[in-house]
């Protein structure tokens, strides 16, 4: 079966397609925005034409370049080009401000590809029983899982946890704007029909992280910003490129290879998308390295545990969808109206009457890594220059690509209203020196915590007991518990030395 | 002097005007046409909305161009076609939830009976009443009759305002049955909740090969009419039960459009709708085709609007 697969790829249209689709998901990832939910849709109509397994590829090809796309403008403009990468910025921004865009561009690139192999493996051993494990998580074990998820963000995610709990509670707050999940009555949308939908995901994250940049810099007076300093040692960078090699990425593999299966596995269960498991295993390496102090400051390690992470999502999120018919996300839902297209209709019958195509496509999504680094070193040399443009020239694109990918989402002008508003928002809390990942996973975790909660609370009539007989929760609440101690041990620990020394 | 330049300019836009008017009444389509669809690209309704608009361009013989307008489950676009120009140049492709459901319960900026003439229905999946295959109800009666001794079910649909809770709501009213409802983000997440065994009963369309694969069992479907891949499964109304959601995916104009330009639009897409090649793109969908001529669909989501309104005035006594 396997090698009937790998004969269906030796086609000339199966190269070309790997490669247009990689280098458009680039493109299109690195645009804030634009991501690959938007870009896969243009494609459909372009794949009717195409045999299945060209088609697929090509879509998931742009799927996985946009992921990691994205990290490219989070690392050299601390822009990320999509939701998932704004853990990436964390560490490579900072990378690139001392001059080492060059090596965060090349760690995120390897790590990116890890995880995707990571996953691809994983879905081609374990599609079916994983399948049936995500199905086990209903209401009662999502809300422990997103418990988990908060939990580690305001322990792990760095900086002052009091800062991080606040924030996390506002953006929880941000998210009841809208239509009440289980009852659908609207909450604080004040009459406007606009606000109902609430307020999206992409607008507040180009407005906290894109805008809320263009605004400081814009406030920042004359100085040349932090981007000019980094020129010299960016381009010496850059012209030894042998700088990351394989060993450094051998001393991150513990790291790697945790980082790659919480974003399979958060991929696998539906609704929660890959920028909460980026964030979730940032703070797990930062708390596992023994360096954790130096995350945030231009850690390679803190560049490479969210971009294998966000990366292995694509992996896991296919694991439902082929297997069973259910999309876990946007992306998956428009690829699994593609599939269907060709005749390939996901669900229990995939396997049994498609099986070459469907280990063409598995195997090509690991093979699609080859282009994935070739067209990503490449574009790598011309996109570190982007660093050398004079911030004055810089801000006003992002700013315009800002507007537009923020009405692009909806089409709608109240879109580019709430970007506006979480930039001024962003730029204020920035200024007071406060964490924005943690308002972003409040926001992103807020609203599906409350509905699993709810749902729960309605299947069980109101008992509790759905809680505690899952050993699914009474496990996540445990690790939950370990986490809190651990943190606690870890703080106490460094207060002692301090008072040592 | 001056006054044959001012009959000439008089001349001159006389007869621009009788160009222009000439132009807009004889030639429609003079040029292209927007098919609104109420939800992102790459959905069900996307893909088959477009192959739609591609089948209608050469019968019309000018561009049938997609627009997706996403956001608030289909009732954004739905407002802003309202308001659109009668000029046969506007046309929506919508579905149940916006057209009857939510207008029942909530103020949404739109009268879909005032403001909309349904030109054509091309589709709509079958919703049907699903449990799990190791589930001991092996048909509607069973599980009804279980929760009338105080045993309380719990049914996921695919929103808080879905037309399928509607229907469960007043079969439970009907029946004194016990059923909670569990709303979902959509219909995948309420099948994956059956699945898992999370809640008793689901209503979701796409239900057919996991039933044929045996993972699920169907026991009814809330349309007016049973589904052709399950012709022995009966409807809620077959079952005895005066209650129906009839899923509907139907191409409006907004009111006002001229009879003769209504009339060019109804034959271009009744036939697009009914040709072969429409046909094939579906079955690969998964969605089947039902053709219904606009006053039928007119007469069915007045009925539908006005039986949810009822139901919703009910609910809040």
């Amino acid at each position: 079966m396997l090698l009937d697969a790998f004969h269906a790829l030796l086609d000339v249209w199966v190269l070309i397609a790997a490669l247009c689709g990689v280098a458009i998901g680039i493109v299109i990832g690195a645009i804030p925005g634009l991501g690959p939910t938007l870009a896969i849709a243009l494609l459909i109509p372009v794949t009717f034409t195409l045999s299945p397994i060209p088609a697929i590829i090509l879509l998931l090809g742009v799927y996985q370049g946009a992921i990691f796309g994205g990290s490219i403008s989070a690392i050299l403009l601390n822009v990320p080009g999509t939701p998932s990468s704004a853990a990436t910025a964390l560490d490579g921004h900072a990378m690139a401000r001392q001059g080492r865009a060059g090596e965060a561009l090349r760690i995120a690139l390897y790590a990116s590809v890890f995880g995707n192999v990571f996953s691809c493996l994983v879905l081609i051993l374990l599609a079916q029983p994983l399948a049936s494990l995500a199905l086990d998580f209903g209401p009662a074990q999502m809300t422990a899982l997103m418990t988990f998820a908060l939990a580690i963000i305001v322990l792990f995610g760095g900086g002052s946890m009091l800062d991080a709990a606040l924030m996390t509670l506002v953006g929880v707050a941000a998210g009841i704007v809208g239509l009440d999940p289980i009852e659908g009555l609207p909450r604080f949308t004040f009459g406007s029909f606009a606000a109902e939908d609430g307020l999206a995901l992409i607008p507040v994250l180009i407005g906290l992280f894109a805008m809320s940049e263009v605004l400081l810099q814009a406030f920042a007076g004359r100085q040349q910003g932090p981007a000019e300093r980094g020129i010299d040692a960016v381009s010496s960078q850059t012209s030894s490129p042998r700088a990351v090699g394989w060993l450094s990425l051998w001393k991150m593999r513990v790291t790697l290879l945790i980082s790659s299966a919480i974003g399979t596995f958060v991929g696998i269960l539906p609704g929660i998308g890959s920028t909460v498991p980026a964030f979730v295993s940032y703070g797990l390496a930062r708390s596992r390295s023994r360096h954790g102090a130096r995350f945030g400051h231009g850690e390679p390690e803190g560049v490479a545990a969210p971009e294998a992470a966000n990366n292995a999502v694509t992996g896991g999120a296919l694991v439902p969808m082929l297997a069973l018919g259910i999309p876990g996300d946007a992306v998956t839902a428009v690829i699994l109206g593609a599939f269907m297209l060709q005749g390939l209709t996901p669900g229990p019958f995939l396997f049994q009457q498609h099986g070459v195509e469907v280990y063409a496509i598995f195997e090509a999504l690991i093979l699609l890594s080859i282009p994935c680094i070739l067209l990503g070193l490449a574009m790598f040399r011309g996109a570190v220059h982007v660093i050398r443009i004079q911030p004055r020239h810089l801000f006003p694109i992002i700013a315009m690509l800002a507007i537009f990918g923020a009405f692009s989402v909806n089409n709608s002008l109240f879109d580019v209203a709430v970007m506006l508003g979480a930039g001024v928002v962003g730029c204020v809390l920035r200024r007071a020196g406060f964490p924005l990942p943690p308002l972003l996973i409040g926001l992103i975790l807020g609203p599906p915590l409350e509905q699993s909660l709810r749902q729960a609370l309605l299947t069980s009539s109101g008992s509790t007991a759905i809680f505690v007989h899952s050993p699914i929760v009474m496990g996540l609440a445990a690790v939950t518990l370990l986490c809190v101690l651990g943190a606690a041990y870890q703080r106490y620990r460094a207060a002692r030395r301090e008072r040592a020394a | 002097m001056s006054s044959l330049r001012h009959h000439l300019l008089w001349i001159l836009a006389a007869l621009l005007l009788a160009v222009s008017t000439s132009a807009w009444s004889d030639d429609y389509p003079a040029r292209p046409i927007t098919l609104v669809v109420p939800y992102g690209a790459g959905g069900t309704t996307d893909i088959s909305a477009r192959q739609l608009a591609k089948l209608a361009e050469p019968l019309l013989g000018q561009p049938v161009v997609v627009e997706n307008r996403p956001g608030g489950g289909g009732v954004n676009a739905m407002r802003a076609v309202s308001r659109a120009d009668a000029d046969g140049y506007t046309l929506i492709a919508t579905t149940s939830s916006p057209t009857f459901v939510t207008p029942a319960l909530r103020r949404v900026g739109y009268d879909p009976l005032q403001d909309f003439l349904p030109l054509l229905n091309y589709s709509g999946p079958y919703h049907g009443v699903l449990v799990s295959a190791d589930s001991p109800y092996h048909s509607l009666d069973a599980l009804l009759a279980a929760t009338q001794d105080g045993k309380r079910l719990s049914y996921a649909t695919a929103g808080a305002l879905s037309g399928a809770r509607l229907a469960f709501t007043q079969l439970a009213r009907e029946t004194g049955a016990q059923l909670q409802h569990v709303p979902f983000n959509g219909a995948s997440g309420a099948t994956a909740a059956l699945l898992g065994q999370h809640v008793d009963i689901a209503l979701v369309p796409a239900y057919r090969d996991l039933v044929k694969d045996g993972q699920l069992r169907l026991l009814a479907v809330l349309d007016d009419q049973p589904d052709p891949d399950f012709p022995e499964v009966p409807t809620l109304e077959q079952a005895g039960y005066d209650i129906q959601f009839p899923s509907i995916v139907a191409l409006m104009l907004p009111r006002g459009v001229a009879a003769e330009r209504v009339e060019t639009l109804r034959q271009a897409f009744t036939e697009a709708a009914a040709s072969p090649a429409f046909a094939k793109v579906m079955t690969k969908l998964n969605q089947p085709v039902r053709v219904l001529p606009g006053p039928a669909l007119a007469a069915v989501i007045e009925k539908n609007l006005h039986a949810y309104q009822r139901l919703a005035e009910a609910l809040k006594r």
